[in-house]
């Protein structure tokens, strides 16, 4: 479990010496920044349940962000303070947390640890009360690319959907070439999973029309047995299988198809199964399922990268995608606000993300961008490999170029009417 | 008019807690009490309406959750519909909120009419089955309801009345008026003539039937006022949230109702809303140090379960009675005694 000591600290004072109405006053914006105390960053995210290695992990990663900027002397000798909250994963908890770190523990702004469920929820409070915020988690392409869900002043510092569906059905339609035109699907039942199906499907027909999808099933998101979706994906007999199931429930899929020997029968590709906790929780890690890289020490294979990973592991906690994401939300957030000196108001913050560039250790040139039309981060390392049963879990990884990405971006969202 | 009466004075006591919560509004300085108390008056109407059914009618609802989420979704997709907001200018949030009590008021009554036959656990499975009912339509028609995802891209809320719903002071106000017109509603059927006969109904429903009185027809009566308020629930968070979930729906959040009151208290009017504050009190407390809310609240449920054996205003009141009645008794035993002792006095 991940604890703010300074939070905890502070809040109890206040529980014990003033009643809570006096506390809200004390915590209200004028004051901190008169007094030069710590501005504090909210982050909702998910700690509970059994996707909590989600919120654990990106916690760790937005305080490494947030330690190195302190330990660097903060904004002038001001700190920058995380105030880490549980949603359990559900979307009006999300919102109810979000508005409580906003009102009642006087944060300026947010740094969102939502999966992308509750980040709607998060997206359309930030919307509301006009706060700066960055989505790290949540990879639902509408969520930037859809006009009517933008807003100036939120940014999005996670992989976003649409290119791993370029990056994956330019990988897959190799398969495809190979003989493998028969493709059947199992993905999570909720809006991630179909979207980004459908999203993938959508652009292995691009560059493969001869695929042929002969069959669809969705497991519940978090359902204990697969052999209902196992028993159809059997009689589908498909040459290929697409899943976009993620975390415990791709370990529990995969323990429970190996039983029926699954992956013997046709190739398969989870694009979520890159990350490290997956490939090391499933018991029989079969060789040779195509994956996207998530977050992997060698993609890109460089010092930095390596490093970051080191220093991750120090935590006692396994790197995955979703701490990347937040570590770069969390560096992006800190460079706007030592930009505008520590100023927390929405319009300056956004003017000094919108369209930055920071070195980093995931980027495919070692950096990575925020772009400016969409607010949504690009460059970084992404591309298909395959699993090997032995650390470090893939080889020939093959990067999609980001000419090739941004040209097929731009012809989707034509046909979606983003433009 | 006379002051005396029941009705008039309820009405006056929530006049003038309206007036005492504007006040609140211009003075307070901050926003965090003022948005607590918003989402607490958007579970206040759902459990105070639960109440109406569980605590005064003897109907054990698990299903109530469906008409607080079916107020918050018609609320937000009649707003999103495109053209409705220039079609109905400042009076849209007005003309949505009137909506969703009715469109909820109706579709509890199409419900009360088919459960209300039932009764005890059939009654209650029967309301559980329309709730998850109500939770697969809102998750398989994604395209107008955003499927899991809520109502997605905010709920427009244009000004009415020099009122900003994006303001939280303003907010605040209207989600005050909505609210204590609800427990007035309520208020107003437990203080009737009506309320009398759901308590009768509630206490031994064949002898209140041969009274002459149609059990049924006040049963889907006091079902679709208690739906039709806790719509308007649904719609408090709706405008606080600018959206609405499915999980609102969800059978967690009509069990959470029930331990709600059963936490406040089952026999006093106020007891569901004493419950409301206790709960959310406890989840937020627990919230800053640990994420085992739920444990904090099942431990909250257990000590009042088995130790006080009652809800807490339901203590309160008999603890406060049990001392009145210590003072009567001495009172009596002194006279007793002292009358006793005069005609002793006499006697010898």
């Amino acid at each position: 479990m991940i604890k703010t000591k300074q939070a905890d600290l502070s809040r109890r004072k206040f529980l014990a010496t003033t009643g809570a109405a006096g506390v809200a006053t004390l915590a209200s914006p004028a004051i901190l920044r008169a007094a030069g105390s710590p501005i504090k960053i909210g982050m909702p995210t998910i700690l509970s349940g059994r996707v909590a290695i989600l919120g654990e992990t990106a916690s760790v990663g937005a305080k490494m962000a947030v330690d190195t900027f302190n330990a660097a002397g903060g904004i002038d000798g001001r700190m920058v303070e995380l105030v880490i909250r549980d949603s359990k994963g559900k979307p009006d908890e999300a919102a109810k947390v979000t508005r409580d770190l906003l009102s009642s523990d006087g944060c300026a702004l947010i740094l969102n640890g939502e999966a992308s469920g509750g980040t709607f929820a998060v997206h359309e409070v930030v919307r509301d009360t006009k706060t700066y915020c960055m989505h790290t988690i949540s990879e639902t392409s509408a969520l930037t690319a859809d006009p009517a869900n933008r807003a100036p002043w939120v940014f999005r510092s996670a992989r976003q959907g649409i290119h791993d569906a370029i990056s994956g059905g330019l990988y897959a339609s190799q398969l495809a070439k190979a003989g493998a035109t028969r493709w059947a699907t199992c993905s999570p039942d909720y809006a991630y999973g179909r979207d980004t199906t459908a999203e993938f499907m959508e652009f292995l027909a691009v560059f493969a029309p001869e695929v042929e999808l002969v069959g669809e099933t969705w497991p519940k998101i978090f359902q204990p047995d697969y052999t209902e979706n196992i028993t159809n994906l059997l009689n589908f007999a498909p040459d290929a299988l697409y899943s976009c199931l993620w975390g415990g429930d791709l370990v529990a899929f995969f323990d429970q198809s190996s039983l029926y020997g699954l992956f013997d029968q046709f190739q398969t590709v989870a694009v979520n199964m890159g990350d490290v906790p997956v490939l090391e929780a499933i018991k029989n890690l079969p060789s040779g399922i195509h994956s996207g890289n998530r977050y992997h020490k060698d993609i890109p294979d460089t010092d930095a990268n390596e490093a970051w990973n080191t220093s991750f592991r120090e935590s006692g906690q396994l790197p995955t995608n979703w701490a990347w994401q937040t570590y770069t939300g969390a560096q992006f957030v800190l460079e706007a606000l030592k930009e505008t000196k520590g100023e927390t108001g929405h319009e300056k913050l956004a003017d000094a993300t919108r369209g930055r560039t920071i070195d980093s250790p995931f980027g495919v040139n070692g950096t990575v961008t925020l772009r400016e039309a969409d607010n949504t981060l690009v460059d970084y390392a992404i591309g298909y490999g395959q699993t090997v049963s032995e650390a470090p879990h893939m080889e020939g990884f093959q990067p999609t170029g980001w000419d090739v990405i941004a040209d097929h971006e731009a012809d989707w969202m034509k046909r979606k009417n983003y433009l | 008019m006379n002051l005396a009466h029941p009705f008039v004075r309820a009405a006056g006591l929530a006049l003038v807690c309206f007036v005492l919560l504007i006040v609140l509004a211009l003075v307070y300085p901050g926003t965090w009490l003022l948005d607590t108390l918003t989402g607490l008056f958007a579970s206040g109407l759902l459990v105070m309406s639960l109440h109406l059914l569980v605590g005064y009618t003897g109907l054990v609802s698990f299903g109530h959750a469906a008409y607080f989420a079916s107020g918050g979704y018609i609320f937000g997709m009649f707003l999103q519909t495109p053209d409705i907001v220039a079609a109905f200018g400042a009076w849209s949030v007005p003309v949505a909120t009137l909506l969703a009590l009715l469109g909820t008021g109706l579709f509890a009554l199409v419900v009360g009419l088919i459960c209300a036959r039932l009764s005890e656990i059939y009654f209650a499975f029967l309301t559980l089955a329309f709730q998850m009912l109500l939770v697969s339509v809102i998750q398989g028609l994604v395209q107008y309801t955003g499927g899991d995802q809520g109502l997605m891209g905010g709920i427009p809320r244009p000004e009415f009345l020099g009122l900003d719903m994006v303001q939280v002071k303003d907010r605040f106000v209207f989600s005050a008026f909505l609210f204590l017109a609800g427990v007035l509603v309520i208020r107003l059927v437990t203080l009737s003539s009506l309320g009398a006969t759901l308590r009768m109904v509630r206490d031994n429903e064949v002898r209140t039937a041969f009274l002459g009185v149609n059990t049924y027809r006040v049963k889907v009566l006091a079902f679709t006022i208690a739906g039709a308020v806790a719509g308007l629930g649904g719609v408090i968070l709706a405008i606080l949230t600018s959206a609405a979930y499915p999980e609102w729906a969800g059978w967690a959040v009509s069990g959470e109702a029930i331990f709600t009151i059963m936490l406040g208290g089952l026999h006093s009017f106020y007891g569901p809303l004493v419950g409301v504050v206790v709960m959310r009190f406890i989840n937020d407390v627990t919230l800053i140090y640990t994420t085992h809310t739920d444990l904090a609240k099942g431990v909250a449920i257990l000590f009042v379960v088995l130790v006080l054996r009652r809800g807490i205003l339901d203590w309160i009141i008999d603890l406060r009675a049990a001392r009145r009645g210590r003072k009567e008794d001495d009172n009596v035993s002194r006279a007793l005694s002292k009358a006793g002792k005069e005609a002793e006095d006499a006697a010898s």
